[in-house]
């Protein structure tokens, strides 16, 4: 049911709502409809999901109706799934069921829809008829502009016209486009309207990713250097912050906690750069960050992996475990407002600002190797963080300790931070097959290490439970259940461990980080001392 | 998708207004919506200024290459398109006995490419028990068949639930009845009404009136609530396709 549209902008010489309906229908035999008010609004999610696969989301308002349509952002810009709605877009459970959710969900996961550009204005729609008086292809005449905020002047847009084939009429349709490119001297639109609005708002599409993407100079001084790659940090962490306040969506904090993550990462393994004051100062800080976020984490993790636990139980067991999302929802208010007060303190803000200021201005002097070639340093850490997982790694038994293992994940952590930071120094191919063994890893040493702590979390939260009388015996019993499966899970973890290291230290990988890192000016040194 | 057959044994029961009233009120819904008009007298295609002619009939459709997608066409009204009837479906059992595989699958067969382009595909149907219908019932969700409000329909109805009981493959198959061309003013119509809705309780509770405005759509050349959207027939079919909406 997808019809050919085809989009031209009309000459600013033509433009005028009533005088461009009237000339077209001077040449066409057209039955106008009544012109009507419309916005429409263009969503995606905070990190262009959509735009990403080449779509968006649209909401249009026309009259009392409010539907929902899917674009593809290709040639034309056609509309390939629409439904109505009642409810403005949001989280993927807040859109009505039907052919538009079913292309979004895959796309969206849990993040939510924003709206990213909206239009209104108005709409002159003519159907142009056969000899039956049959409709035979329909052109609306769109006049818009694009909202803006902050009291400043809607942008207006040049008029639109839309024409829009009517199946098995093609024939019909080619003729009406020919006659009115004549008659108009219309001009293709370039672009869907949605890219049109977002260049007239001044938005660049695609303009947020959470994923590492810097392009260092291999030669440049290792001050230089890291400073850039910790200024992409903060803006990446302060994207973050009006999101992760107003908990639009949990990824907002975890990208937030992440970048923090990452940035005391950098600050205490890019080691002899920056002055190590300024480093001592800012990584206490940083963990205040860190620990203040961490409570409403760990509640989303819950509640997001709640499905899945209930899931996981028998089923005469599964309404048992209600109470524990009760609980947790209800303790998530409290401990979302202590966050966003956080975000919102002088503390948080002093911090950035402070931060930002050292980063934009550092003193580059005074640690030993502000000057260095970023590409020496990078190889040396990540050589020296290299041999130490495999140190670590290749120490560990059967008979090992979880503490060794949660070492191991620690160490694994850091390597992969240094590689994602430098990974432009390196050639790509090489450098994103190493990150991704490493990822393998720690996705076992993770599974291993958050299956202990959910399972000691979930029986502080029974205490907890029992303690304010929120904890019925089935609840209890469900709850004992779920930590047996996760320690039985986290048994399997542990079981998998040896092979999948074995996978890490190959030789085929001692090769690679050989290639990758070694010491340019001692090619005699010992693969894995040098690796 | 959902497909829906509008069927009766009887003819003149107001079928083809239910077809097309009922897909007007879908599209509006924004359900991608399709009518495939199987009445050789075209009535829908009528309705709806399309042609009545498919390019190589009945047996083009079945045995071209291209199944029924050159056929449809767009209806004035986004969203909803018409699969136009043609002349040579009057002999469309005998096209059907004539199919190499499975005579009773063919429409199933034919809508088969189109499951993710429709929500909603509605049969105008012929009146007649056939081979056609018995495609029909195989491709269809759901049956929904109007009742003029008299012992002759109700005979029919049995009748038909009858054949749907005897014959294997229809166990899921919803048959949704409903009263249509209702005179309110004629007590027969009124006493026959209540015993069989007490006699039928699937029978749903939207009735259509018998109504001048409704015979207008012959007129108008559009459904009844394109051009008349607050007479009191349009309403009723407002309820009719909530009800059938619910009941798919």
């Amino acid at each position: 049911m997808t019809l050919t549209a085809m989009d031209f902008l009309i000459p600013a010489a033509v433009q005028g709502g009533a005088d461009t309906s009237a000339a077209i229908r001077a040449h066409l035999r057209c039955e106008p409809e009544p012109a009507v008010a419309l916005r429409r609004c263009f969503f995606d999610s905070f990190e262009w999901s959509l735009y990403r696969a080449g779509a968006v989301l649209e909401e249009v308002h026309l009259d009392q109706r409010r539907e929902l349509r899917w674009h593809d952002l290709g040639q034309h810009d056609p509309v390939t799934a629409q439904q109505l709605t009642t409810t403005p877009p949001g989280l993927i459970d807040d859109l009505p069921p039907g052919v538009v959710r079913e292309r979004v969900a895959p796309l969206l996961g849990v993040r939510r829809l924003l709206p990213m550009v909206a239009v209104s204005g108005r709409r002159q729609t003519l159907r142009v008829l056969n000899d039956d008086d049959k409709t035979v292809a329909r052109l609306c005449l769109e006049q818009l502009r694009v909202e803006t905020d902050g009291g400043r002047r809607p942008l207006p847009l040049p008029m639109r016209l839309r024409i829009t084939g009517v199946r098995g009429y093609t024939q019909e349709t080619d003729a009406v486009v020919r006659r009115l490119k004549t008659i108009l001297a219309l001009e293709p639109a370039e672009a869907p309207l949605y890219l049109e609005a977002l260049a007239a708002a001044g938005r660049r599409p695609g303009s947020y990713s959470s994923k590492l993407d810097y392009r260092l100079d291999p030669l440049q001084p290792a001050a230089v250097a890291t400073c850039t790659i910790l200024l992409g940090l903060l803006e990446t962490l302060e994207a973050n912050i009006d999101g992760a306040r107003r908990n639009l969506d949990p990824e907002f904090l975890h990208d937030l906690r992440v970048a923090t993550r990452r940035t005391r990462s950098a600050l205490s393994q890019i080691k002899g750069v920056l002055p190590q004051a300024v480093v001592d100062d800012f990584k206490l800080r940083f963990a205040w960050l860190q620990q203040v976020t961490g409570p409403v984490r760990d509640l989303d993790v819950y509640l997001l992996d709640f499905p899945r636990l209930k899931a996981g139980l028998p089923p005469r067991l599964r309404d048992d475990l209600d109470p524990l999302r009760d609980w947790l929802v209800a303790h998530y208010h409290a401990e979302q407002q202590t966050l966003a007060a956080a975000l919102a303190s002088e503390r948080f803000e002093v911090l950035l600002r402070d931060w930002r200021m050292f980063l934009q201005a550092p003193e580059r002097n005074g640690a030993k190797d502000a000057q260095t070639p970023i590409k020496a340093l990078a190889d040396k850490r990540i050589r020296r963080m290299a041999k130490r997982v495999l140190d670590e790694g290749r120490a560990i038994t059967d008979a090992s300790p979880p503490e060794d293992l949660h070492e191991l994940r620690k160490s694994c952590k850091k390597l992969r931070y240094l590689m994602e930071f430098f990974q432009s120094l390196y050639a790509a191919d090489d450098i994103k097959g190493l990150i991704k063994q490493i990822k393998v890893l720690l996705d076992n040493l993770g599974g291993f290490q958050d299956l202990a702590v959910q399972a000691e979390h979930l029986r502080e939260t029974a205490a907890a439970m029992q303690r304010e009388g929120a904890a019925p015996l089935g609840t209890l019993l469900a709850m004992g259940a779920l930590v047996s499966q996760m320690l039985t899970a986290q048994q399997r973890a542990r079981g998998e461990f040896a092979r999948i290291f074995a996978g890490f230290d190959s030789t085929d990988n001692a090769a690679v980080r050989k290639r990758l890192f070694a010491a340019k000016h001692s090619p005699a040194a010992p693969a894995e001392a040098g690796a | 998708m959902k497909v829906v057959g509008i069927y009766s044994i009887k003819g003149g029961v107001g079928k083809t207004a239910t077809a097309v009233n009922l897909a007007y009120l879908a599209a509006a819904a924004g359900q991608r919506t399709l009518v495939w008009d199987l009445d050789p007298q075209g009535a829908a295609s009528y309705y709806f200024r399309i042609k009545p002619k498919v390019k190589g009939g009945g047996r083009g459709l079945l045995r071209g290459k291209r199944g029924a997608d050159d056929a449809i066409k767009g209806t004035d009204f986004e969203g909803l398109d018409l699969l136009p009837a043609d002349f040579s479906y009057r002999n469309m059992d005998i096209l059907l006995e004539g199919a190499k595989k499975k005579p009773v699958d063919q429409l199933k067969r034919l809508l088969k490419p189109f499951v993710k382009e429709y929500d909603l595909v509605l049969f105008d149907c012929p009146p007649s028990i056939s081979l056609m219908s018995e495609n029909i019932f195989r491709a269809a969700d759901a049956l929904l068949v109007p009742l003029i409000p008299s012992t002759l329909s109700a005979r029919t109805l049995a009748q038909l639930q009858d054949f749907l009981k005897t014959e294997d493959g229809f166990g899921a198959l919803k048959v949704l009845p409903f009263f249509s061309m209702v005179d309110a003013a004629r007590p027969l119509h009124t006493e026959t009404m209540a015993r069989l809705s007490a006699e039928y309780p699937e029978m749903l509770p939207a009735a259509i009136p018998l109504a001048p405005e409704v015979e207008r759509m012959g007129l108008h050349r559009m459904p009844l609530p394109a051009y008349a959207p607050s007479n009191a027939a349009a309403g009723a079919y407002r309820a009719l396709w909530d009800e059938v909406a619910t009941a798919l």
